[in-house]
């Protein structure tokens, strides 16, 4: 009944209260679509971003849980990292674009540079809050019983911090997706954010909506399909949330 | 594998073993560097050398000297070593304004939606999915629209605002509406309590906090939503400006403008929006985990909505 809503909306204010031109309809729309996905390179694009964003993603754990774990270890490094972290929510999205504009200019590691700037602060806090969360009894029986300090990290500290890097990836991707389109669309010869940008310039007001729709629809079941193997990677920690 | 295992007691053995070494450590500037306060000031200077390495290494970008003295020069209305003097204040008195009328529309047009949303299953059930989208809708596609509906003007940056934050209010005020305890809402139906005093002493209370959450994050949204609308759209404004110096490959001025962006919105959000949201919640307890209590008001899931809607 919801996307019934939608786009029960969207085709009447489309049709009465605005007009085909100016807001085109759910049909016109779904034709680009279509005439898009004929077209062939559409399969490429959503690949480019969708790489470019995993590949932001990457650099974004490899710098980010460390940072988190010194963070959640440390309180010298907690108030170190504390301002950048906490600061980062609030910049604008058009400030990460910029600076991975002026670094690399137009090309493939902006959007890259840009993903993992957004998505590291996100990790490093996860990473920094699940290790508070540490039973702190199992890593001093641990060393009671003669555990080494690598079969600690191995069996206790890593498998604690993993779940809430995970949940940093998840919770950021949303962000992520739209600032790596940003990026895209100041400075890139390819991708999904080149082609909103391609569609404006031609004042294609049906393809940017076109291109716009595919962008969101991608989004949502990525995070879905992010939401699904969350819950099957870190099955064996139900009981503990149950409890 | 033998560097994390150093910080796994880093933290507590530090401060009692350094303490028992003679020399620079145990002097008093060793241990203001080693308290939170140092801690930050250090951090900062860490990134302005960065910065400068940066700088160094990539001629595009400018050193943090640079910058500084291009956002002198533009604040000052100096000289740029051209024909362009340095114009802060009339781009910046144009933006005001746009993203003023912009946020208080959005929030006003949020709250409705929002208590509607809160308060009737069936609206619930008919826009939730509407407003699901209109959360993933990025702004840039916002600004794009609104320039070809609306051309260059004050209207696309306005219409912005409006579109891209007000989603937000209404999440977040929903949220709170929902949030109120059935349990109380039953009793003051079987006790009879009048409508005006349900609402001020059941209703309110517990929509403020969602409420000045919801405030903040239209004004994190819409600022970076008028200046993308300004980018594309606009013939004055801070966004305008910013991309004047872009197409002139000035890329000290692109940097110094970003700087401003940052700066100003950290200046509201430090010194109106986080007072009036501590005020608010003035009567509650504090939050139970000490990291969260530390970050304060940006707890960790208002700083993932927050960034949602970038």
């Amino acid at each position: 009944m919801g996307w019934a809503a939608f786009f029960g909306i969207w085709a009447f204010v489309s049709a009465v209260i605005l007009d085909e031109f100016t807001l085109p309809g759910p049909l016109k729309v779904w034709n680009e679509i279509l005439e898009i996905v004929r077209g062939g390179s559409w399969a490429d694009d959503f690949l480019i971003s969708i790489s470019k964003t995993f590949m932001g993603f990457m650099i974004a754990l490899i710098v980010g849980v460390p940072v988190g774990y010194m963070m959640g270890r440390a309180g010298y490094w907690k108030a170190f990292f504390h301002d950048g972290v906490v600061g980062a929510g609030s910049i604008p999205g058009i400030v990460y674009a910029i600076i991975a504009l002026v670094i690399f200019g137009i090309g493939f590691q902006g959007p890259i540079l840009a993903v993992g700037l957004i998505s590291m602060p996100f990790i490093a806090l996860n990473v920094a809050e699940g290790l508070e969360g540490v039973d702190r009894d199992l890593l001093s029986m641990s060393t009671a019983f003669g555990r080494s300090d690598r079969q600690a990290l191995r069996h206790i500290l890593i498998p604690s911090i993993m779940p809430f890097a995970f949940a940093g990836v998840r919770l950021s991707f949303a962000i992520a997706w739209k600032v790596e389109a940003l990026t895209e669309v100041f400075g890139s010869s390819n991708g999904v954010g080149f082609q909103i940008r391609f569609a404006f310039q031609g004042f294609s007001i049906a393809g940017v909506l076109a291109w716009t729709l595919m962008f969101i629809a991608l989004l949502l079941l990525i995070e879905r399909g992010l939401a699904i193997v969350e819950r099957w990677l870190f099955r064996w920690r139900t009981w503990e949330q149950a409890a | 594998m033998a560097i994390p295992l150093a910080y796994l007691g880093a933290g507590r053995m530090s401060a009692a073993t350094m303490s028992r070494q003679p020399g620079f450590a145990n002097s008093s500037i060793g241990r203001a560097l080693r308290s939170s306060w140092g801690a930050r000031v250090t951090s900062y200077f860490a990134f302005v050398v960065a910065w400068q390495i940066v700088g160094a290494s990539f001629f595009r970008v400018p050193t943090p000297w640079e910058t500084l003295d291009f956002i002198w020069r533009e604040v000052s209305g100096g000289d740029h070593g051209g024909v362009r003097p340095g114009q802060f204040w009339e781009h910046f008195s144009a933006t005001v304004p746009r993203f003023a009328i912009g946020i208080s529309v959005a929030f006003v047009i949020g709250v409705v939606v929002g208590l509607l949303i809160g308060s009737f299953s069936f609206v619930r059930a008919l826009l939730s999915d509407v407003l699901l989208v209109f959360l993933a809708l990025p702004a840039i596609i916002w600004a794009f629209l609104t320039v070809m509906w609306f051309g260059l003007g004050w209207e696309a940056p306005v219409y912005t605002v409006i579109l891209s934050a007000a989603p937000f209010v209404a999440v977040n005020v929903a949220q709170g509406v929902r949030a109120v305890s059935p349990e109380l809402r039953r009793m003051s139906d079987a006790f009879g309590v009048p409508r005006n005093r349900r609402i001020r002493s059941m209703l309110l209370p517990a929509i403020t906090g969602y409420l000045f959450t919801g405030l903040r994050f239209a004004v994190i949204i819409g600022w970076n939503a008028v200046l993308l609308a300004e980018w594309f759209g606009a013939v004055d404004g801070v966004g305008w400006r910013a991309r004047l110096w872009y197409d002139a490959a000035r890329y000290k001025g692109f940097v110094g403008w970003a700087i401003i962006f940052i700066v100003f919105i950290f200046l509201l959000d430090g010194l109106v929006l986080s007072p009036l949201q501590r005020r608010a919640f003035r009567w509650r307890a504090s939050p139970s985990s000490d990291l969260k209590a530390e970050v304060g008001a940006v707890d960790t899931e208002s700083f993932t909505n927050t960034a949602i809607g970038l």
